[in-house]
């Protein structure tokens, strides 16, 4: 197991699973986690809001028709990356574009989707309707065994497929910082990037800290206008990115958002304890959220918190505060006799 | 020689009922093939907390996967398919 005390063998927790959606055509790749429940069966959490749930909850499930998948386990590393990218690009066309070239694919066995040729393991099968089995616990992304046990969505084994002495890639997640947490913090990061730029927002950059478990974000800005910070919020938070995050700070455009130390001081010294901070309660989470309560945990229900740390607009420039620094009240020939002479003092570089 | 098998208790193991038919998932864990470790199944069975009073050992964990120290004892009655 990956972890003692997990509900059962994880097989698959480096992955993805291959759907098809039943009118459209269009195909999916997510990375769904998966336990051996026995010979035949494997059983995981699909979450409403994810593009498999969707299509799974909104589509097979009340036309009773079982969902064809597989799973696709050691694919190259750019499949699985792009896999869990929250990016609006196909998965599979995502992968080719990182690779620079296309992704050989080939025919499953029992079915029509179509497999990374190169992968370790495939296993094809049934997602089945109106059946569902227990799942969980596991330890996940976040550093905790969270999710309750509960009844959740089955895979019945077709076919297994392999090469000859397979390599089984396994995410052994946990407290940070874990491959999960890197690469989706990134990506995660990335699309907010681009969804706020695309408003026309004068953002410096965007940071999701994989230390948090990509649950904080560090959202750099120009405040050219009042209420900025809210509007970087709000349009995040009410994104399809928004399940896998719950914390925002907005800091201005003279804060390193990568330096933990800028971000902690902004943060400590910027935010109003009442007017700075904005909450948002009954939005969409995760079943895997520590902080929520069981029942929020139970129907993936979270809430979302912004950290104002602009100086607001109306303040008269002789009412700011300004930062004392180094790099900001030195003279500039002090700064530069010290900065040539700091090995001299002893001190490194 | 008695088999071993655990389960996970989502409530107050003290609510859970003694010696009367009960339907509960439990996982294998001493097969006589190693590969079936942990095989999950349904079944009807009896159970005790008392360590020695049916023929195999139940292994109980928690919510969460907490393993309690002191083992309970299960009688199976029969495998319950869910397909």
């Amino acid at each position: 197991m990956v972890h003692d005390g997990d509900g059962g063998r994880y097989l698959a927790t480096w992955h993805f699973v291959v759907s098809k959606d039943p009118d459209t055509q269009a195909i999916n790749w997510g990375m769904y986690r998966m336990m051996v429940f026995d010979e035949k069966t494997m059983v995981g959490p699909v979450l409403p809001f994810s593009d498999m749930g969707k299509m799974f909850y909104g589509k097979y499930v009340p036309r009773n028709e079982p969902m064809p998948f597989a799973a696709v386990l050691s694919a190259d590393p750019i499949s699985s990356l792009a896999a869990c990218a929250p990016s609006p690009i196909p998965e599979d066309q995502l992968a080719g574009m990182l690779r620079g070239e296309p992704v050989e694919l080939v025919k499953c066995e029992t079915c029509d989707l179509y497999v990374p040729a190169h992968s370790e393991i495939i296993i094809e099968g049934e997602v089945i309707p109106n059946v569902m089995i227990e799942e969980a616990p596991f330890g996940e992304y976040t550093g905790y065994r969270t999710s309750p046990r509960e009844k959740r969505t089955v895979y019945r084994v077709k076919t297994i497929t392999y090469r000859n002495d397979p390599i089984m890639m396994v995410s052994n997640m946990g407290v940070p910082t874990d491959e999960g947490q890197l690469l989706r913090s990134f990506s995660l990061g990335l699309e907010m990037h681009k969804l706020l730029e695309s408003q026309g927002i004068p953002i410096t950059g965007v940071y999701m800290l994989p230390e948090s478990t990509h649950h904080l974000v560090v959202v750099g800005v120009k405040p050219a206008y009042t209420g900025i910070a809210s509007q970087i919020a709000n349009l995040i938070f009410g994104s399809k990115l928004s399940p896998w995050f719950h914390m925002v700070v907005v800091v201005d455009e003279k804060t390193d958002i990568y330096s933990k130390d800028e971000v902690i001081h902004a943060l400590s010294t910027k935010c109003h304890p009442v007017r700075g901070i904005h909450k948002y309660d009954n939005q969409v989470g995760t079943p895997l959220n520590p902080y929520a309560s069981p029942a929020e945990r139970r129907m993936s229900q979270g809430a979302k918190v912004l950290f104002d740390c602009l100086f607001p607009l109306d303040w008269p420039a002789s009412d700011l505060p300004l930062k004392v620094a180094f790099s900001t009240n030195y003279p500039q020939h002090i700064q530069e006799k010290v900065l040539s002479n700091w090995e001299n003092y002893g001190y490194g570089q | 020689m008695a088999r071993e098998y655990d389960t996970f208790v989502l409530e107050d193991p003290a609510s859970v009922p003694e010696d009367q038919e009960l339907e509960l998932v439990v996982r294998e864990l001493t097969p006589d093939d190693r590969r079936y470790k942990y095989r999950s199944f349904y079944a009807k069975a009896l159970i005790s907390k008392s360590e020695s009073k049916y023929s195999d050992i139940l292994k109980v964990r928690l919510g969460r996967g907490q393993l309690l120290d002191t083992p309970w004892s299960i009688e199976l009655i029969k495998e319950v398919s869910k397909f």
